[in-house]
């Protein structure tokens, strides 16, 4: 990894924004066409009209082919799933399941993540922890949480542990590598150097090497919080009477397609807008930490 | 005085052990600027970590005035060839400066002052909260050497601090490094395989051999005024006489990567 990849998308940005300037060199006559075009150059605009145009092109294609190629039963158009979305939202129903599913995957992925973390610095650290633990890490970490639904279920019930646990149990692992790695990789120039200015063993852990791994912390956190979105369904298809898997259980036993279309939107929204907050925090409150300037 | 004694040195791996250094002996004063030379896989890079501390010697000895050199020590200060694996990315070119006062205990009235001075010392006063992502390489390496002063060592080990740089940079980095050596009159080991490099800094070479069992082969002392021109007649003399000693070691060299 290298350096921000934020300065690299900018200057891509920039550089598409030069030529759209260059293009329009010469007259400075403002028509509504020059007009639009130097608002597209602009670089937020440019990406929410992309991002527009695409979802736009992607409705479409659905409205056509599930009116014209497919069952428009098998495959509902969008105009009609938003139709069928509209007293769901009304009635709050699509927001309470979501609601609920959303707090279990907050509630797992937080405890995971700071379980996760700990253990991940501290078999980061002490060889010894780390050579006898990880055999168990290695061969634990296949079971999916799909795979533990059946003995989740007998160990906490089909309430809310059981979700917590199954969460927990994806999030744990997926961190608790990357936080090993990323204690690892801190530069031993750098624990070596912090050493040479006078500070101790506890100081080059907590302001050295814990800050170092963070890049490689936050990546696992980021991956495990997309599995956790994976894993929260199928928990909730298989064991549950409420949140957003329950309601595509429930409206595949009824046939409704309309139903389960308006709750598979529902996980792809609720997907995106967690991805975007957590991308939001990290860039408010961890910037500083994410940036490399080398890693040998 | 920093004493080196007989200083042996081997690392134990799968594939068997590996003698790197074999009885190397130097005796620095202080206030001495000593560069160690030679092609890489002399084991100067190991000669300098034992006297960092990082790595204790097989057998023989380091000592340092009166005490002998068992760990790192805020004594001797060590700077990397990687600044930027070096200095705490996350912390602007200020920051990382009062990081060295706070591990170093330094009374906090004094650190506006402390920072202020080695800032200016290299010339970073204009960059103070800039991070290092956003200076060049040079100015990285100005910052590390910033931040190791300012926790006054009596010893700089430099371990080819300029040999990433490009030759312009490095060059400017070498006035640099006289001026403020010349300033504080601190000890400095500086490591480097560059002739050149060498012969524009040292009071004293040291020409070590290519490994295994690297001992040091000659030290050469440099008695003429700096900053030293390499067109000069008597500087080119020195740095011929150096490369034909260094000649037969570095077909070794070559041949020692070839098969590794």
């Amino acid at each position: 990894m290298t350096s921000a990849y934020r300065q690299q998308s900018g200057s891509l940005r920039d550089l598409g924004k030069r030529r759209m300037n260059i293009d329009k060199s010469g007259a400075d006559v403002p028509t509504p066409m020059r007009r639009l075009r130097s608002w597209l150059s602009r670089p937020a605009c440019r990406s929410v009209s992309l991002t527009a145009a695409s979802l736009l092109i992607g409705f479409g294609v659905w409205q056509f082919l599930s009116s014209f190629v497919f069952n428009p039963f098998l495959i509902p158009p969008p105009l009609e799933v938003f139709r069928t979305a509209i007293p769901m939202l009304k009635s709050g129903e699509i927001l309470s399941d979501a609601s609920i599913s959303m707090i279990r995957v907050m509630v797992g992925f937080a405890t995971g993540s700071l379980a996760g973390v700990v253990i991940g610095v501290l078999l980061g650290r002490i060889r010894l922890l780390h050579d006898l633990l990880d055999p168990i890490i290695e061969l634990l970490r296949y079971l999916s949480p799909t795979a533990m639904i059946p003995i989740a279920v007998i160990w906490f019930g089909i309430g809310e542990m059981s979700k917590y646990f199954l969460i927990f149990w994806g999030t744990f692992f997926i961190v608790l590598i990357n936080t090993t790695a990323g204690v690892w990789r801190a530069p031993v120039a750098r624990q070596r150097a912090a050493a040479c200015l006078g500070a101790n063993r506890l100081q080059i852990f907590v302001l050295v090497v814990v800050p170092s791994a963070v890049p490689y912390i936050v990546t696992g956190m980021r991956v495990a919080m997309a599995s956790s979105f994976m894993s929260i369904i199928p928990a909730e298809i298989l064991a549950a009477n409420s949140g957003i898997g329950y309601l595509l259980q429930q409206s595949s036993m009824l046939l409704q397609t309309n139903r389960i279309f308006v709750a598979l939107l529902t996980i792809c929204v609720l997907g995106f807008i967690v991805d975007r907050i957590f991308r939001l925090v990290v860039d408010k409150v961890l910037a500083r930490y994410m940036s490399f300037v080398s890693q040998t | 005085m920093l004493r080196v004694h007989n200083v042996r040195k081997v690392f134990e791996s799968a594939r068997g052990s590996y003698v790197a250094l074999d009885g190397v002996s130097l005796t620095i004063s202080d206030g001495e600027f000593v560069c160690l030379l030679g092609p890489s896989g002399c084991g100067k890079s190991t000669l300098l970590n034992i006297l960092a501390g990082f790595e204790p010697a097989t057998a023989g000895n380091v000592v340092f005035g009166d005490a002998p050199v068992t760990g790192a020590g805020r004594e001797r200060v060590m700077f990397f060839q990687d600044a930027g694996s070096a200095l705490l990315p996350w912390l602007s070119t200020e920051e990382n400066v009062r990081f060295a006062l706070r591990v170093r205990k330094m009374p906090k009235a004094d650190w506006p002052a402390i920072i202020d001075k080695y800032l200016e010392m290299v010339g970073l006063d204009a960059h103070r909260g800039k991070f290092p992502a956003e200076l060049s390489g040079g100015m990285r390496q100005r910052l590390q050497i910033a931040r190791g002063l300012a926790v006054e060592p009596d010893v700089l080990l430099m371990d080819e601090p300029f040999a990433a740089l490009d030759a312009l940079t490095r060059r400017r980095m070498h006035a640099v490094l006289l001026d403020i050596w010349q300033r504080i009159g601190k000890t400095v080991v500086f490591v480097t395989h560059d002739i050149a490099e060498a012969i524009s800094l040292a009071d004293r070479i040291a020409v070590m051999s290519v490994g295994p069992g690297s001992v040091i082969t000659r030290l050469i002392e440099i008695d003429l005024p700096r900053p030293r021109d390499l067109t000069d007649p008597q500087v080119a003399r020195l740095f011929t006489q150096i490369e034909n000693l260094l000649a037969p070691d570095l077909i070794r060299s070559d041949e020692r990567s070839d098969v590794h």
